[in-house]
């Protein structure tokens, strides 16, 4: 069974309108893999040399021990942002003959094919292999390598279980990066509790018991099991939990909005699009999400004034970004009636305009409290939010003109979810590169301060001049509109 | 009102639709049939504008569909779902329409208080959002909402499909009623046979993307319809042949 879902599943991408463009994005995923692989082997085999640097003071061995925690901490939260989601369309399976149970394994199984499951045996076993095993035994290795298999698997599903999980509510998203973080600083800046200490603990003592390493496999286990029975109960709850009687769904209004006329009234319609579906709604929530970035990158001074720049576009335009990639998707289900109602294009348009700028705006103020690192911090966030609302949202509409790909709505988003993931982020890449652009330049020359006035000004001179860049992007929209409306229709 | 010149659409080296003319005047209710895949939605979207054809135009009052929108100050259609901000409510799509076309919240209220029978109480006022409805009721959505634009022309792709048969009777006597005493031209496909010679005056019959009949409808039309989709059988007298091989 598990091969004919995977033969469905090869068929579904290269059958798919864009399957030219996702392989670009693939391929540069795979450079991008290939060269970090290249990186982690390099470290791997020099982590030796690394650690005896790093504690001079320490044993190699304990410092080695001391690590592999930290590593799989920051592992979870590289993958709750990185790692895909393994998605198979159920629907279709449902009614036919088809074991619940052979979905369910197929969705679980594929969700091992990730690089994150490669990392840390590639960091850590050529360092088992020439120093563990030769101090301690190859029964001794061997135990670190089950540990290590024990402890990625446990990852890897505890991941997808909590992607999952916010899915359906953004919050925990947010609550799980925090706890995350929070267990960081709680070492690091705080210094509560030493995570190196809690992981030599563990691993100090298999090398004198490899028994222990049945732990980290029993933890792998239980959550493989957790998660194969949450996506069973799921693939229940998905088909009759949509029937189930919801509230009462009452009529809004935003009254601000229909001020601006037509433009508002699309504006509006987009807000409810966006807080009514669980997908878009996550977007949004997860912007809120980066709210904490300005503190990892503020409260350590390593970071120097360029990562001012990326923190504060990012924490302003999270939700062009995020939300704007799948740029007029969102639609898609709808897009006919769009194009066959008395629905003027630039105010279609403008009612983007509108939309980002309104939720920049609240983004931005969200962020004022930073003016607690220094004044010029909330200056370079309120330069990026001239970038965002003057330069990225009209690339960001430029992309959505070529962008020919639905998106269902309607669908639960537990088996349909292609939010953040490492793809869309190759899509944002032109985004978060143009600013450094500008700035790079100027910042490496020593005139930080033009650098940040020109960016500024570059967004000005965009906001200013949006009803030319409207023009343009309409006339590129007509060009295109039969083929954006032919993928949308496109199932 | 609708004047088609040359037009064509070719999906893979295949013609799905192919009319070399065809002009409908103001005030004409013309129905469109044809088995499944004869290209009546492909017209119906060529029309509108929603695909690019091969070749030829489609000119609404003279203007052609394609570059223009002044067609859609006074056209009005439902073909699908697709249609339908599902994520609104069925009055909030309304006031949005409504909106589109100058109307206050209060002059939609008050239409839409003129389609409570339509309606049979099942739209408005349920806390649903669209997506919530069922097909049929989704239908009366889409087909009220082309009504409050006070059409000209009202194009209406299989509107009887989903719909109960009571509502079928009522949307037959309101577009009667549109095209008769409002003088609304009217374009509508389905594939119930006794309902749109019913309800229109000119049958177009199509087959593998070609107009292959135009009538005008009469006493005979049904009769002369159900000939042609009743291929090769006998209507009214059900063919049991005993198979003598099994009998013995």
């Amino acid at each position: 069974m598990t091969t004919t879902f995977l033969n469905h599943e090869l068929k579904a991408f290269w059958r798919s309108k864009n399957t030219g463009k996702s392989i670009a994005i693939r391929v540069i995923m795979g450079v991008l893999i290939l060269y970090l692989l290249i990186n982690m082997l390099v470290l791997g085999f020099f982590l030796n040399e690394i650690l005896k640097k790093v504690f001079p003071h320490d044993d190699v061995v304990v410092s080695f021990c001391g690590i592999i925690l930290l590593y799989f901490l920051v592992d979870l939260f590289m993958r709750l942002q990185l790692q895909e989601l393994p998605t198979l369309r159920v629907q279709p399976y449902l009614q036919l003959p088809v074991k619940r149970n052979s979905l369910v394994r197929y969705l679980a199984l594929t969700a091992l094919f990730s690089v994150f499951n490669l990392w840390p045996f590639i960091l850590f076993v050529p360092f088992i292999v020439r120093i563990i095993a030769s101090d301690s035994g190859s029964l001794a290795a061997l135990a670190f390598i089950v540990s290590l298999a024990g402890l990625t698997i446990f990852n890897n599903y505890f991941a997808l279980y909590l992607k999952r999980k916010s899915n359906l509510n953004g919050w925990i998203f947010l609550i799980a990066a925090a706890l995350i973080i929070i267990a960081g600083l709680g070492d690091f800046y705080w210094h509560f509790y030493s995570i190196r200490k809690i992981s030599y603990l563990f691993f100090g003592h298999l090398i004198g018991h490899p028994v222990l390493a049945l732990i980290p496999v029993g933890l792998g286990v239980i959550m493989y099991y957790l998660n194969f029975a949450y996506l069973k109960q799921n693939l229940y709850l998905e088909e009759l939990g949509s029937r189930k009687a919801a509230k009462y769904k009452s009529s809004t209004e935003y009254p601000l909005l229909s001020r601006f006329g037509s433009v508002g009234d699309l504006a509006a319609n987009e807000i409810k699009l966006i807080l009514r579906n669980k997908r878009s709604r996550s977007a949004l929530i997860m912007g809120l999400f980066f709210m904490f970035y300005g503190l990892i990158f503020y409260t350590n001074h390593i970071y120097g004034e360029g990562w001012k720049v990326f923190v504060g576009m990012f924490m302003t335009g999270i939700f062009i970004i995020n939300y704007g990639q799948f740029m007029f998707s969102w639609q898609a289900s709808h897009f006919d009636g769009l194009l066959v109602n008395k629905i003027n294009f630039t105010d279609f348009l403008k009612a983007k305009y509108l939309l980002f700028t309104i939720v920049s705006t609240g983004f931005f103020l969200l962020t004022t409290p930073y003016v607690y690192f220094g004044w010029r911090v909330l200056l370079i966030h309120f330069v990026m939010f001239l970038w965002n609302i003057g330069v990225n949202t009209t690339m960001v509409l430029f992309f959505a003109n070529r962008n020919y790909k639905r998106i269902d709505l309607s669908k639960g988003a537990a088996f349909n979810w292609e939010g953040v993931s490492g793809n869309q982020w190759i899509l944002s890449l032109p985004l978060l590169v143009t600013p450094y652009i500008i700035y790079g330049p100027f910042a490496l020359l020593g005139h930080a301060d033009a650098g940040i006035a020109i960016l500024g000004i570059t967004g000005a001179v965009f906001i200013l001049t949006r009803g030319f860049w409207i023009k343009q992007l309409e006339a590129d929209f007509y060009t295109k509109r039969y083929k954006i409306a032919e993928g949308f229709r496109n199932k | 009102m609708i004047e088609i010149k040359d037009l064509k659409k070719i999906y893979s080296g295949v013609t799905v639709v192919n009319v070399p003319h065809l002009e409908i005047r103001k005030g004409e209710s013309v129905g469109l049939v044809g088995n499944n895949g004869a290209g009546k939605t492909t017209l119906f979207r060529t029309i509108l504008d929603l695909i690019r054809p091969e070749s030829g135009e489609v000119l609404l009052n003279g203007e052609n569909v394609a570059g223009h929108e002044n067609w859609k100050n006074y056209t009005a259609s439902y073909l699908d779902e697709g249609f339908l901000i599902d994520y609104l409510t069925p009055e909030e799509y309304f006031y949005f329409i409504g909106g589109l076309h100058q109307l206050s919240r209060a002059h939609v209220d008050d239409y839409l208080s003129g389609m409570a029978d339509f309606f049979n109480g099942e739209i408005l006022k349920k806390g649903k959002y669209i997506r919530d409805l069922s097909k049929g009721n989704q239908c009366k959505v889409g087909v009220v909402s082309c009504l409050l634009q006070n059409p000209e022309l009202l194009m209406l792709d299989e509107p009887f499909a989903n719909i109960d048969p009571s509502t079928q009777f009522r949307l037959k006597s309101l577009l009667k009623d549109l095209n008769k005493s409002k003088g609304v031209t009217t374009l509508i496909s389905s594939h119930d046979l006794n309902h749109i010679t019913d309800v229109c005056d000119r049958i177009l019959l199509m087959e593998k993307g070609k107009i292959i009949k135009d009538i005008a409808t009469n006493s005979s039309t049904l009769n002369e319809l159900e000939e042609y989709f009743g291929v090769g059988q006998i209507i009214g007298t059900p063919a049991v042949k005993v198979d003598e091989e099994e009998n013995h």
